[in-house]
């Protein structure tokens, strides 16, 4: 990967990542930004090990993105972070029962798409890729970190021995909200997608 | 002998957690565990020593030259094998292998899945190694913790929300 491919792609990440964060305030009603922690091509193993050693369960709302962007993308967050920011959207206090209704997880993945699509359509923009990028509806899974992460890694077809990954941070109202958006692109992205590293 | 790493040679009493890609050994009173979604568990089990071998499956097919063996289901299948006749000290082997895993998480995957791939070339090496495949718990859409004890073979499979399944 050389190096100018790869600061084209950091530029367009941090164009995105500044869109959504405008979203993610709207959307929240508070201050609010993404930022851009990990560009980075690893090995499939250090890939799936993101979350260290957590044995835990964690919470990922996916969505698959067809056109010009081609991959995954999924927001990962702890059961408390997922609650809290399901809580903020709902108008009620955090509570510290750490069980999933409905309502929380319908608002963890609207959050999702509408975080999402801002952010694959501002990397479409500034990309200058041809054709837009289209997600699918997101679904909510918890389950064992580990799992998860395998499964994000290793939802599209594979060839080589490593993955391209982008982790975004979420910071709300000046504190870590510990929730990341991951975007792992698949394989053959950097055929339709200019800028991206091969 | 090592614990960690992508080959951990076993135990008398510890749990053993076996990272992605990587395989280890157990006996007497050891366990091995290893944590898995689309990927696949290869438990290879020897009844009379009590001797056991955890390989984390990745991909279905190793490159020429890979550091780590226990990763990919063509390679994982003799460097098992290899580790457990060091560990029998020249006395014979009948191992029953047992596979796990290979899950498919998300509702937007369609055709053949990595983790299904990886199970069908772990079929096939072991039908070469001569190696029954005596049980298995693979698909669904849940990850899985998977413990495989050396004293008794019984693998205990734990899911969110489920009683913990046993093989």
């Amino acid at each position: 990967m050389s190096g100018t491919p790869l600061n084209r792609y950091l530029t367009a990440c941090r164009s995105a990542a500044s869109l959504a964060s405008d979203s993610l305030s709207k959307w929240l009603g508070r201050p609010s930004a993404i930022s851009i922690e990990q560009v980075e091509a690893m090995p499939l193993e250090k890939a799936i090990g993101l979350l260290g050693d957590h044995e835990g369960t964690v919470c990922g709302c996916g969505m698959a993105i067809s056109g010009s962007l081609q991959g995954i993308l999924v927001l990962l967050c702890d059961d408390q972070a997922g609650l809290a920011l399901a809580a903020m959207l709902l108008g009620r206090e955090p509570s510290d029962d750490d069980t999933w209704g409905d309502l929380e997880q319908s608002a963890v993945v609207e959050t999702t798409n509408i975080i999402g699509c801002a952010y694959l359509n501002a990397m479409a923009d500034s990309t200058g890729a041809d054709t837009a990028a289209m997600p699918s509806p997101p679904w909510f899974l918890r389950d064992f970190a580990p799992a998860v992460m395998q499964s994000i890694v290793m939802a599209q077809p594979l060839t080589g021995e490593t993955v391209f990954l982008t982790r975004t941070e979420f910071t709300i109202e000046g504190s870590p909200a510990r929730v990341s958006l991951v975007f792992v692109p698949a394989e053959d992205a950097s055929e339709r997608l200019p800028g991206a590293p091969a | 002998m090592s614990s960690a790493g992508d080959t951990a040679d076993q135990s008398l009493t510890s749990t053993i957690s076996v990272p992605i890609g990587g395989f280890a050994t157990a006996s007497r009173e050891g366990s091995l565990r290893t944590f898995l979604g689309s990927c696949v568990g290869l438990a290879v089990y020897e009844r009379r020593l009590k001797l056991a071998g955890l390989a984390h499956v990745v991909l279905p097919t190793a490159p020429a030259k890979s550091p780590l063996p226990g990763k990919y289901a063509d390679s994982a299948v003799p460097a098992l094998i290899a580790a457990l006749t060091s560990l029998a000290a020249g006395r014979r082997l009948q191992l029953t292998a047992r596979l796990v895993g290979g899950a498919k998480m998300f509702a937007f995957q369609t055709g053949p899945t990595v983790g299904e791939q990886n199970v069908q070339a772990l079929e096939k090496a072991l039908s070469l190694a001569g190696i029954p495949v005596v049980s298995r718990d693979c698909g669904g859409g849940k990850g899985r913790r998977m413990t495989l004890e050396a004293a008794n073979g019984q693998i205990t499979i734990e899911t969110l929300g489920s009683e913990p399944k046993y093989l």
